[in-house]
């Protein structure tokens, strides 16, 4: 019988909907008569939902700015090449 | 991310990159950067990642004459990120430690008694929407904290699975894990945010 750790250890196999079929159903029947792990897979849910909601940010401007200089760089002298073999 | 480039716009943006279009490569530099630095992070220390990602674009501008379009844009990018990074490894001999041995965290496996069963139960439900919670500014930061305090391994794999939205095998081959390593890295990543909520939930501390 699967006890509450043992929900606790799958708990993102589960959410993710990366469990077999027979795991899958026991799952379910824990869940349908213990409201702790009720509670905690409806919470590391809300937090991985949490997680990606604020991981949707702007990306790091000195980084970006920086890239676009190398790249800008890199363009000219290939573009500089080509129209030398031309 | 704030742009969302759909396979449409892809297709016209890889044209646009082969012919060298300067406004393209700072768009898609915008656009992919961000998940380039996951990837390199997996393996790098923070500034050796940030050296790998802006060598890869300089890669790129020849590279992607080569591109076939087999896999999206973003794999084919995350690929080569984690080649370059591989490589510099192996160079410097060095390995990516990484325990997968416990699925639990320790704060949490501590939570349940001799027989497997709650000690110390989840004390609150979290029933607001994640846009709701996270208008708590104090929450917000308190997150910023935890997630770049977590171990570079498990957030990468949570920000290729989760933010970048990849699947489940495209983040195996990119980081080049198993299946079930990739899943302990997840559930590790997810405890930790979750014992962060529940106790700036119960106290307000971070």
């Amino acid at each position: 019988m699967l006890m509450c750790r043992d929900l606790a250890e799958i708990a993102s196999d589960y959410i993710d909907g990366e469990l077999n079929v027979q795991k899958n159903l026991s799952v379910k029947m824990h869940l349908m008569m213990c409201r702790d792990c009720r509670s905690f897979i409806g919470n590391l849910r809300a937090s991985t939902e949490l997680m990606k909601a604020h991981s949707s940010g702007n990306p790091d401007e000195e980084l970006m700015r920086r890239i676009d200089e190398r790249v800008a760089e890199a363009l000219k002298s290939r573009n500089a090449h080509d129209s030398n073999n031309e | 991310m704030d742009t969302v480039v759909n396979p449409e716009t892809e297709v016209s943006l890889i044209d646009e990159l082969k012919r060298g279009d300067s406004s393209a490569f700072k768009k898609a530099v915008r656009e992919y950067s961000p998940g380039m630095l996951a990837v390199a992070r997996f393996y790098l220390d923070h500034s050796s990642a940030e050296e790998i990602v802006q060598d890869c674009w300089v890669t790129v501008i020849d590279a992607i004459q080569k591109f076939e379009g087999r896999s999206g844009l973003k794999t084919w990018l995350h690929r080569i990120v984690a080649n370059r990074c591989k490589n510099k490894l192996r160079s410097s001999k060095r390995e990516v430690a990484t325990d997968f041995s416990e699925n639990l965290e320790p704060e949490l496996a501590e939570r349940f008694n001799a027989t497997g069963r709650w000690d110390l139960p989840p004390k609150l439900r979290f029933d607001e929407s994640a846009d709701t919670l996270l208008e708590n500014g104090a929450l917000s930061d308190c997150l910023d904290k935890h997630l770049s305090a977590l171990p570079e391994t498990q957030r990468s794999a949570l920000m290729l699975y989760e933010a970048h939205q990849h699947k489940s095998e495209d983040v195996c081959n990119i980081l080049d894990v198993s299946a079930s390593n990739l899943r302990v890295l997840l559930h590790r990543a997810r405890q930790k945010i979750f014992l962060m909520v529940e106790t700036f939930q119960e106290t307000g501390e971070c």
